[in-house]
């Protein structure tokens, strides 16, 4: 701040303060003329209101002239008059720097031991779950649900089973949180719509799902293109983020139409990265609070 | 100071107008006029930059909807919100908003940071139909952001007025507008402009100490 609005600010103050400190000491000593019936002799309304002339409350007294040595101890102590830092040296970035590092050492030495364990370990750590759990719902609930059931809609893998999509130890789970994944399949309108119908119940065929048998086995040849990704038998290809088909867990849906869509449109799934916005401390306890949401009997 | 001075004020309702005027304006007088004439020493650093023709759709679009009206967009200097939000808000990464978007008011959660957050189409489901990923949600649904293509005319014309305020697009920006515009809807010009929102702008010299996420939950 200019040293000319630092002035400008002082200027106000003291004109302020001046003023009701004036106000303060004088108005008490103005003689008001007192008529016989005990009011000032202003009159409203034709005389149905009158003014009567009173003393200000001692507690009206008290309480403002404290008010006023409050402002006072707050402007030398606290920053606002002007360019004057204030005694205490106050400042919210300060402050917010100091709660962060109380708060940090709180959890020092939890974090510490969490980073001992492996993320299976801490997934049967109570503290540790706890923390995870705020973590899930703060930030993957949107995507994963409260629950963690994930949602077919936005193709986010429900994460209460243990069918991975990119793996289901401690540390493929870590690396799909601090890294995000990018899930690509690709369309394949181009094979006609025909064919597409007849994949899509040869798709429905793996799992066991009900298909229509003709079609399934008139798409067989064509599945070769997919088992670049799904593998030839189907079950998926951990590597590249490849859902298994032959289990009837889905991810962007299982009924007929969801699957034709799949294959027609393709699917884009996007996991975000959360190395920016999270800790590594922290994407290890998320990453066990997710290991223990698919182990649910492990723990209690 | 006698009577005669206090009986003028009171039965005088103008003078007593004026003078209630002067006392009440000194608050403002001292807080406001100082950061209002003192505006100019912010800069924009090198990591913000004006919006590209999209996003800026996509601003006036968020500005058009209300969403200020129950999202903020500044984290305040609390460790509660830092946790949550990540580096509180400052000054500089708001040059280019006209009018800014900070807000005071959250009924849905504060959006300063919030690029990068969730996909694309999660954004497009949601503002669709909130409820489609967010069941407990009590956010209206926009659907007929998909509906509405941008128009190129419009965009280079708040360009120029932009322009003329002091942000520097060039001609050729404004040149380019049909082409970077072209077929996008409004929903996606509003997704553009939320996944540009934040984190890329996050300061990186400003005291990291005093705001680095801590290493605990974020609870608040």
């Amino acid at each position: 701040m200019s040293l000319f609005w630092s002035l400008w600010i002082m200027f106000l103050i003291v004109f302020n303060l001046g003023i009701t400190l004036f106000l303060f000491l004088w108005a008490p000593r103005a003689k008001i003329p007192v008529q016989k019936d005990g009011t000032s002799g202003h009159v409203w309304a034709h005389g149905v209101l009158r003014e009567g002339v009173r003393n200000l409350p001692r507690w009206w007294i008290v309480l403002s002239a404290s008010m006023f040595i409050v402002g006072f101890i707050y402007l030398a102590l606290f920053p606002g008059f002007g360019r004057a830092k204030g005694l205490l040296d106050w400042t919210s970035h300060n402050e917010l720097a100091e709660h962060t590092a109380a708060n940090n050492a709180k959890l020092g030495d939890e974090m510490t031991r969490f980073s001992l364990y492996p993320i299976e370990q801490l997934s049967q750590d109570k503290q540790a779950l706890h923390l995870g759990e705020v973590l899930f719902r703060d930030n993957c609930a949107a995507c994963h649900g409260r629950a963690g059931k994930g949602n077919q809609l936005v193709g986010a893998p429900d994460l209460t089973d243990n069918d991975w999509l990119y793996g289901g130890d401690g540390k493929a789970i870590f690396t799909s949180i601090h890294d995000g994944r990018a899930g690509v399949m690709p369309p394949w309108a181009s094979l006609g719509e025909e064919n597409v119908k007849n994949l899509a119940q040869y798709v429905l065929s793996l799992s066991g799902s009900p298909h229509n048998e003709q079609q399934a086995e008139a798409a067989k040849p064509l599945f070769a293109t997919c088992a670049a990704c799904h593998g030839p038998d189907g079950k998926g290809n951990q590597a590249l983020g490849a859902p298994n088909l032959t289990d009837k867990i889905w991810l962007h849906g299982g009924n007929v139409a969801d699957v034709e869509k799949s294959i027609h449109d393709g699917r884009q799934g996007q996991m975000p990265a959360w190395s920016p916005r999270l800790t590594d401390d922290q994407i290890r306890v998320l990453a066990a609070y997710v290991y223990h949401l698919s182990h649910q009997d492990h723990v209690d | 100071m006698s009577y005669k001075q206090f009986e003028a004020i009171e039965k005088h309702a103008g003078l007593l107008g004026i003078l209630t005027a002067v006392m009440v304006s000194i608050g403002g007088l001292a807080e406001i006029t100082p950061l209002f004439m003192e505006a100019h020493a912010v800069k924009a650093p090198a990591t913000v930059k004006p919006y590209d023709p999209v996003r800026l759709a996509g601003r006036d679009i968020y500005v058009r909807e209300g969403c200020y009206l129950c999202h903020s967009q500044m984290i305040r200097a609390l460790r509660a919100e830092t946790q949550r939000y990540g580096h509180y808000s400052i000054a500089e990464e708001s040059v280019y908003d006209r009018p800014f978007q900070w807000g005071s008011k959250r009924t849905g959660p504060d959006l300063a940071r919030v690029g990068g957050k969730y996909s694309d189409l999660w954004h497009e489901l949601h503002m669709t139909n909130p409820r489609q990923v967010v069941p407990e949600s009590n956010m209206p649904g926009y659907p007929w952001l998909t509906k509405t293509k941008l128009d190129a005319a419009d965009i280079q014309a708040r360009m120029r007025g932009l322009r003329k305020l002091g942000d520097p697009y060039t001609d050729a920006d404004i040149a380019s507008v049909p082409g970077a515009v072209k077929d996008k809807t409004e929903m996606q010009a509003l997704i553009a402009y939320l996944q540009g929102l934040g984190i890329k702008n996050e300061p990186v010299a400003a005291g990291t100490g005093a705001s680095a996420p801590a290493s605990d939950g974020g609870e608040p």
